[in-house]
């Protein structure tokens, strides 16, 4: 199927939504739709559905202008999964799925014919949900609704799925499961997919080309690499982010950049290398206490990263479970330079960080005062066969001062 | 007009409305369609308890027990009496205290004076109509919203009930309305004549030699007279059995097949300003034409007034009704 | 509502759903066969015939037979009096029952009954005033359902106009709406019955429903639009189905979910106005027979419309044949029965779901 939107526009009222959106979507394409809230999303969805009145002159299906189709032959060309579906009545997930046939019956008087019947078990095969068909549909999980949802999509036996923020209200794991079956249909049924996703995560890793709304005009269409710039981002969602390579699917990770927001803070800037959790309290109290604080290189799921986000604290962030990049390092050490003091909290050492351990010796190098907080005198918690606690011994010899609390810490660097 | 109704007014108005509100019937199933059971309010008693001259022969107290068995006491013969019912209304003037009546309810209209009178209302009553016309006493039927009346017997404005439920308490309520209002003599004329009347029919119906017919009378197509309402006294002094005795309500709807069954050999139906019935129609209902009645041409219409208002004029019902049970008795 | 608790407090409790919604055709027949033998026993029910509180000859089991069918002189007693009378009965229930249903699925809510857009205030207007504008001259024992049933349409129209706007029905204005003018005209009924007051008890009666003359006519006339409307209904089971998931969806499904909703709701006052003009208002079938079937059937409308329609017919026969023997000699009107089998039964049911159940 090709879907052709020349000049699409819809007003509500006085308020124009849409304003003249031109692009095109081939055969088994997986095009995402991205946008802030408010920039018309929704709204282009319905009007491809027909559900909004819009202009439907403006959009082609296979070169057949959109309001010359009844409503049956849009619903056989469109399946569409809203963001969630519920009802109080006790339907089944079998009864959910068979209601994708109703595009496709002859006429009111006509029974369930056996290719109705084969369509909804062919649809509960496909997505995995027919250990849910005689269950009741309200009774179900959010993830595996969805899953019935999408089953009677394809029962539909449409040329394109047109989704609306599909995994909005499912937890981290339904939303990749999601948007795993959702990508499969894509490839194995030549499925032209049309999403609206508001994760750009989500949307970078899954996307053959994503188009961008803004304030209801179409601002990019193209490869996620091509539109998810910082630049792009930055104008469009008003938010400094990163943009990473994922080291294990290569796609692209965009992350938020609170290093912009530096607080101004009246005492002496104090720059925290740390990671696994072990920079948190001591985060807290040197913030408590009036010190300018940053940290740096923390990896994005990092309940230390966690911390400095809601402290506000300027972090160097890298892309979860990923090795520190040239890049990310060299941020670090920039921010480093800034500061008069460094602390090294008892971080877990392993391959991945021993950047940040390199950066403490630069401090010195550099004539910062340096303290590392060492617990135990056993050394540091080493996943690199000794190699840290070498190093970190190293640094005590060369000037580093060693406390083995966050209180001795913060009074170290009083005196 | 169907006095008893009024009785189930207020309470069952709002299930009504709460009916119609909830767009559901369903709610108010507790509702039973029932009315007051008259036996505890109808005493055999003498109505009179005393009475007080003063030197010269005037009353100056009066003490005196209604139908509800309340006794009231009068500092004389009232003088200005409100009658909240036709049948109270018909009873005064019938009595000759015409002329101490001062206001009616909406619905007297007989006798013709009557409608000359200041109108109080009826089952909504007019307090402040009734407080202008500075009653001395206010006489009312069964049924009436006593209720509304109570402020006014504590501001010394008493109440009088009357309330029947057979022909002979309606003699009985004769007498009293006699004494109440200083019209004895006048009283005792009325119910000899009544009497007589009473005694010229029955001695013909009640006769062990005649036979009974099965009676039906409605007044409201399927809604007739049960055991213990004034229609079954009647229909039993008129010589007829009534079909609808048995039932467990005084005036309770019957089923079609129960009257089918039943078989009445005559049919009566009352006429009233409301009445839609004809005589037509009853022989047209499903069924009805396996009645005896029906075959027989026997169904006979009667004023809804002289039936229903347990006035004096009762016994022209009773009359009416005994000529259409026996018709061979009253040639 | 019934099913939103479930929903929550039930948690996964999926593997009991209704054993026997995988043969509908069985439960269906299974209907079919309960609504034959009420039939019969209504039919033998009565003040004449082998069962009942005979008030006339016996009639023997034999005789009633041959009565019913053949010519004998029994059968006057079945066929012109007791026949039509469970033909209405049975009419109205499905009826009731169906329309119920439809209106369920539009509100998409278990709460909705087939008076939930004005009928029976309408109706009860119409029943209240007929004995006063004198319109019996003209159409004799016809006027009170004729008034009824104009009143009941013309109250649905005004309100399907408030609950309607640029062309789309909003169906939380449209229930809004019919609370509103139920509540107006109850306060007209009640004025109605103040003026009319010689006719308080009949009304009372009226407004509970009840069935006590029926002729062959009226049942010709009910039949009608029963008929009628079960069958564009049922016919359009599916998209109910869809509309149960919202207008969007229903609209993505590829059903119209406006000239839907019209459809239904017109379908529905007819078929309700009819029922209630001669009969009056007859509460709890249209609300609780299709709650019944769903916990048999399920929710998909293919199977609950038609359990729906025979089930309601089974309810009201029942009910019926109660409410005309139970009392000796007296009619007691229908609704008081429904509403007496009804009340505790819905209670049953938001109990159940409460508990862990599925409505």
């Amino acid at each position: 199927m090709n879907l052709k939107i020349d000049g699409l526009s819809f007003s509500f009222g006085q308020r124009r939504v849409l304003k003249d959106i031109s692009l095109e979507v081939s055969d088994g394409e997986f095009v995402g739709l991205m946008g802030p809230n408010g920039s018309g999303k929704t709204t282009m969805l319905r009007c491809l559905t027909r559900f909004l009145p819009s202009e439907s002159r403006a959009v082609l299906v296979d070169m057949k202008p959109l309001h010359t189709l009844t409503d049956r032959e849009v619903a056989s060309i469109f399946a569409v999964v809203p963001q969630s579906s519920s009802t109080d009545f006790p339907f089944t997930g079998r009864d959910i799925v068979s209601m994708g046939r109703l595009p496709h019956m002859r006429s009111r008087l006509s029974g369930t014919r056996k290719g109705d019947l084969d369509a909804v078990q062919n649809a509960l095969d496909i997505t995995g949900a027919a250990h849910l068909a005689d269950r009741a549909f309200f009774q179900l999980s959010g993830g595996e609704r969805q899953r019935i949802v999408i089953a009677r999509a394809l029962a539909q036996e449409p040329a394109a799925l047109l989704l609306d923020e599909p995994t909005v209200y499912l937890d981290i794991s339904g939303q990749l499961d999601m948007m795993d079956l959702i990508k499969r249909l894509n490839k194995e049924k030549s499925l032209t997919i049309f999403a609206v996703l508001h994760d750009i995560n989500l949307a970078a890793r899954y996307c053959d080309r994503i188009a961008l709304l803004n304030q209801g005009r179409l601002e990019i269409i193209g490869s996620p690499s091509e539109v998810l710039t910082p630049e792009m981002i930055q104008s469009v969602y008003g938010v400094e982010v990163a943009v990473r390579r994922d080291p294990f699917t290569s796609s692209i990770y965009v992350m938020p950049r609170t290093i912009s927001t530096s607080v101004a803070r009246h005492g002496t800037r104090v720059h925290l290398l740390c990671g696994g959790g072990s920079g948190g309290p001591l985060m807290k109290t040197l913030f408590d206490n009036g010190y300018s604080v940053s940290t740096g290189v923390l990896n994005v799921l990092d309940s230390d990263y966690e911390i400095a986000n809601e402290l506000h604290i300027p972090v160097v962030a890298e892309v979860p479970f990923a090795q520190i990049s040239d890049e990310a390092h060299m941020e670090n050490l920039r921010l480093l330079n800034e500061a008069s003091f460094v602390i090294v909290s008892p971080f877990p050492v392993g391959p991945g960080n021993f950047k940040n351990l390199e950066a403490a010796e630069n401090a010195l190098v550099m004539g910062k005062r340096v303290v590392v907080i060492m617990p135990s005198d056993a050394g540091a918690i080493d996943f690199v066969g000794g190699k840290a606690t070498t190093f970190v011994k190293n640094l005590i010899s060369r000037g580093a001062y060693k406390v083995s609390t966050v209180e001795e810490a913060l009074g170290s660097i009083r005196s | 007009m169907k006095e008893r109704n009024g009785v189930m007014m207020t309470s069952s108005m709002i299930i009504v409305v709460a009916v119609v509100i909830s767009a559901v019937a369903s709610f108010s199933g507790g509702y039973y369609l029932g009315t007051m059971n008259d036996e505890e309010f109808i005493e055999e008693a003498d109505g009179l308890t005393s009475i007080e001259l003063d030197d010269v022969g005037n009353v100056v107290s009066l003490t005196i027990t209604d139908d509800y068995n309340r006794t009231i006491t009068l500092p004389g013969i009232p003088q200005r009496i409100v009658s909240i019912a036709p049948t109270t209304t018909e009873i005064l003037f019938a009595v000759g205290a015409g002329d101490q009546v001062v206001g009616v309810d909406d619905y007297s209209d007989y006798p013709a004076e009557a409608l000359t009178k200041t109108r109080v209302g009826s089952f909504q009553l007019s307090i402040e109509t009734i407080l202008s016309l500075e009653p001395d006493l206010i006489v009312c039927g069964d049924l009436v919203p006593v209720d509304d009346l109570e402020p006014l017997e504590v501001q010394g404005i008493p109440y009088f009930v009357f309330a029947t439920r057979t022909i002979d308490a309606v003699l009985k309520d004769i007498a009293l309305a006699g004494i109440l209002t200083g019209h004895v003599q006048e009283s005792e004329a009325l119910l000899d004549g009544l009497r007589a009347r009473i005694d010229a029919i029955t001695e013909k119906t009640l006769d062990s030699s005649v036979e009974t017919p099965k009676v039906y009378v409605e007044y409201y197509p399927l809604w007739t007279y049960g055991p213990g309402s004034f229609g079954d006294d009647l229909i039993r002094l008129a010589g007829g059995i009534n079909i609808a005795a048995n039932t467990t309500s005084e005036y309770p709807e019957v089923t079609s097949e129960f009257v089918i069954s039943s078989d009445p050999d005559v049919i009566i139906f009352t006429l009233g300003a409301m009445t839609t019935t004809t005589a037509d129609e009853i022989s047209e209902r499903p069924g009805w034409d396996q009645i005896t009645a029906i075959a027989d041409d026997a169904i006979y219409s009667i004023d809804d007034n002289i039936v229903s208002r347990y006035g004096p004029r009762i016994v022209d019902g009773l009359e009416q009704l005994a000529e259409l049970i026996h018709p061979e008795l009253f040639e | 509502m019934v099913g939103s608790t479930a929903q929550e407090q039930s948690g996964q409790d999926g593997q009991s759903l209704r054993t026997g919604r995988r043969r509908p055709v069985l439960v269906l027949s299974g209907l079919c066969a309960v609504l034959a033998a009420t039939l019969f026993v209504a039919i033998l029910v009565g003040y004449r015939g082998p069962i009942g509180p005979s008030v006339s000859d016996h009639m023997s089991f034999g005789q009633a037979i041959d009565g019913i069918f053949g010519s004998t002189s029994d059968s006057w007693t079945f066929w012109d009096v007791r026949i039509p009378r469970v033909a209405l009965a049975g009419l109205i229930g499905a009826g009731l029952a169906c329309a119920g249903t439809a209106m369920q699925a539009v509100f998409r809510n278990s709460m909705a009954d087939p008076f939930i857009i004005g009928v029976s205030s309408g109706a009860a207007v119409g029943a209240a005033s007929a004995g006063l504008i004198g319109l019996t001259a003209v159409f004799g024992v016809y006027a009170s359902p004729l008034l009824a049933f104009v009143c009941a349409i013309i109250t649905v129209f005004v309100v399907y106009k408030m609950g309607t706007a640029h062309g789309r029905v909003y169906v939380d204005t449209l229930l809004l709406s019919g609370v509103a003018i139920a509540s107006f005209l109850g306060a007209v009924v009640s004025f109605l019955i103040f003026i009319a007051r010689q006719q308080f008890d009949q009304l009372i009666g009226w407004l509970l429903g009840s069935l006590p003359l029926v002729t062959w006519t009226q049942v010709g006339i009910v039949a009608l639009p029963v008929i009628i409307g079960v069958f564009i209904i049922f016919i359009y089971g599916r998209e109910l189905n869809a509309l149960l998931l919202g207008e969007e969806t229903a609209h993505n499904l590829g059903a119209n979910p406006e000239s839907l909703k019209q459809m239904m709701l017109a379908v529905s006052a007819l078929m309700t106005a009819a029922a209630v003009a001669f009969v009056g208002i007859i509460g709890f079938v249209g609300l609780i027979v299709p709650h019944m079937m769903r916990l048999i059937v399920g929710a998909d409308h293919r199977i609950l419309v038609p359990a729906s329609t025979i089930f309601g017919a089974i309810f009201l026969i029942a009910a019926d044949t109660v409410a005309r023997t139970i009392i000796t000699g007296q009619e007691l009107p229908v609704g008081i029965i429904t509403a007496l089998c009804g009340g505790p039964f819905f209670l049953y049911l938001l109990r159940r779901s409460r508990t862990g159940g599925i409505s």
